[in-house]
């Protein structure tokens, strides 16, 4: 898995892309977590993402109630189909903020 | 992450308890996000064929691949290893009494995962969400009904998304309601993470319902292997005689009655 | 001759299932010790707070029962002995025997009886009732080996008990008997002491809880075989229980009995 941060001012943007899985996960939330510190909006753009398990989306779900306990907003963009399949599975499709693409929010 | 093709492999399985054969040439495959049904009436030796793809027990002969690997073979940190893959929901749950819902749920990330304490809280919660038990986590298995406790087994068993997942008897001792509600369940899960899942039952109903595949099995030999329409269509007369719900009516060989009637008399 | 026959296929029968429990006792022991080592190295460590909890079970909410029955077994010890010294008219020397038996004998032997009586059968009970609800099962498929997750907790927890224990029931059953003596032979408690440590070596102490630690292994060992073996329903965990409790009295007086003939000559 690889990780990438990029500035798309006003957000954040963290490009997770490969495999999220259970050994994998941890840094992704460390990533996820670490961003939130610096008080910016955040989006998690997975379109690269080739496998995501329960670990990952768990991370994406505690980044999300990071974001809003400090009222920061949150999104993900381009959810490749895996990571799609664990979310509606938990019917979180219905709970985060999800966008096609970047061009859509920014 | 490479993807055999065939989840299960199994090629004439054959095994014993003591001298007593109880499966004979097992042969049939299942191919990944498929579902089999494994059926057939109690002493078809359905039970014992399911613990023996669990790796419960070593076969007399035979060999069992799952997800490429046979498992007869493997040592038992490669089986450690295979184990992350496979989750099993067993007939009466075998939840662990001593531990709450959600600590029994998240015991397999435990075992096999460095994982962050949020995340798997996060992880089993989601899971009880999937089975529609959100908020009981931290009830003892003890407070739940028949039918809580086989949907707290099941969140345990798929908290690895695990790519096989093996479920013994969903809708026994449920009502019919609930359990159909399990069925629902199987199916989804299939749906959204392309598991294999073997179910074994007695239920015909359901074992029509959510099957692309079914085995049958009759005293410890296997009477066909083939899809649910083949399977209804099959003119064998055991395979009707199950369907039909008629007892068996075998022709009698009178000196092996007499024999077994009066063995050690004589 | 048939039923000579039968006999001897009976007694041929118990003797290899004998020899096979033996042997399944040995295999329990050799692989519960294998995890308590390596378990580390084999990405399945033993867990420090499993035997602490084990350790608060068997070995802290013992220590009231065990205490009582020291008291008494001092204090017994105590009365027996003054009423057989008094025909020879030599009271004087119950401290020396008191010491000697409690240290070497009573402490680890009541202790062991206790423990087996309280812990053997809540093992076999709760192991048996894992396996006739497939819980042991259910540790196999995630993964878990059970004799890691059951039973080598327990062993330690016993291991660290026992001897523990044992200390603490030298000490309570002494006072016992001191405080018997003081009634009866006017000896004050604190010069039954001094005599007792006068005469005592630190080799009886440590005989006492070197005994202790084959009980230790003992009970865990037959409480846990008679839990994995259970098979026939909760009739079969009420035997289990029973059994467990019965050859663990037994396993510790003979293991006693050898020990000490072994040692003391």
């Amino acid at each position: 898995m690889d990780i990438q941060i990029e500035d798309r001012l006003p957000f954040k943007l963290v490009r997770l892309s490969g495999d999220v899985d259970l050994h994998s996960s941890p840094r992704a939330r460390e990533a996820i977590l670490n961003a939130l510190k610096l008080k910016m909006p955040l989006l998690v753009e997975l379109s690269a993402v080739s496998y995501m398990d329960s670990s990952g989306v768990a991370s994406l779900v505690e980044g999300y109630q990071t974001a809003r306990k400090q009222g920061l907003e949150f999104g993900l963009v381009a959810v490749a189909q895996s990571a799609m399949n664990v979310l509606k599975l938990a019917r979180l499709d219905k709970v985060f903020p999800i966008y096609d693409s970047l061009d859509e929010i920014i | 992450m490479q993807i055999p093709e065939l989840a299960i492999d199994v090629s004439h399985l054959v095994t014993h308890y003591g001298s007593r054969k109880i499966l004979d040439d097992i042969s049939f495959q299942a191919r990944q996000g498929e579902i089999m049904v494994i059926m057939g009436g109690s002493g078809s030796g359905k039970s014992t064929l399911l613990r023996h793809l669990l790796g419960l027990h070593q076969p007399t002969s035979g060999s069992i691949r799952l997800l490429g690997k046979d498992i007869t073979q493997l040592n038992a940190d490669q089986m450690y290893d295979l184990r992350k893959n496979m989750g099993v929901a067993f007939q009466g749950g075998a939840l662990f009494n001593s531990m709450t819902v959600g600590e029994n749920v998240e015991l397999p990330l435990r075992e096999h995962a460095r994982l962050d304490e949020n995340t798997m809280r996060i992880m089993s919660r989601m899971k009880l969400e999937v089975v529609n038990l959100a908020g009981f986590e931290n009830l003892m298995p003890a407070e739940l009904s028949g039918g809580m406790i086989k949907r707290a087994a099941l969140a345990r068993a798929i908290v690895m998304d695990p790519r096989l997942l093996f479920f013994d008897e969903p809708s026994a001792g449920l009502d019919p309601v609930v359990s159909a509600e399990l069925d629902e369940l199987i199916l989804i899960l299939r749906d959204a993470m392309n598991m294999t899942i073997v179910v074994v039952t007695h239920e015909l109903e359901s074992a029509f319902k959510i099957a692309d595949r079914i085995t049958v099995l009759d005293q410890g030999r296997i009477l066909m292997s083939d899809t649910v329409t083949a399977v209804r269509a099959s003119d064998n007369p055991r395979i009707q005689s199950l369907l039909n719900r008629t007892p068996r009516n075998e022709a009698i060989n009178p000196d092996e009655y007499m024999e077994r009637l009066t063995r050690e008399i004589f | 001759m048939n039923t000579l026959l039968s006999f001897v296929a009976q007694v041929g029968q118990r003797s290899l299932q004998s020899v096979r429990e033996i042997g399944y006792h040995a295999a329990l022991l050799a692989e519960a010790c294998y995890w308590l080592l390596f378990g580390r190295w084999r990405r399945q460590p033993v867990r420090l707070g499993a035997i602490f909890r084990e350790a608060v079970g068997v070995g802290v909410n013992a220590i009231p029962i065990v205490a009582l029955a020291s008291f008494a077994t001092g204090m017994m010890l105590a009365i027996q002995g003054i009423y057989t010294l008094r025909t020879f008219g030599a009271e004087g020397q119950v401290v020396l025997g008191i010491s000697l038996s409690v240290t070497r004998e009573f402490a680890p032997l009541i202790t062991g009886i206790f423990v087996a009586g309280r812990s053997g059968s809540a093992i076999a009970a709760r192991i048996g009732t894992m396996q006739i609800s497939q819980e042991i099962d259910a540790l196999r498929v995630i993964g878990i080996n059970p004799v890691r997750y059951l039973v080598a907790p327990l062993l330690a927890a016993m291991l660290l008990t026992l001897p523990a224990l044992t200390v603490m029931s030298d000490l309570i059953a002494l006072f016992g008997g001191a405080l018997y003596c003081a009634g009866e032979l006017s000896l004050p408690i604190g010069i039954f002491f001094a005599r007792t440590f006068e005469v005592l070596v630190a080799q009886d102490v440590i005989h006492g809880v070197l005994k202790s630690l084959i009980f230790a292994v003992i009970i865990t060992l037959i409480g846990s075989a008679n839990g994995f073996n259970v098979t026939a329903g909760a009739e079969g965990v009420g035997r289990a229980t029973t059994r467990a409790v019965v050859l663990g009295c037994i396993g510790i007086i003979l293991a006693d009995m050898v020990f000490t003939f072994l040692t003391s000559r």
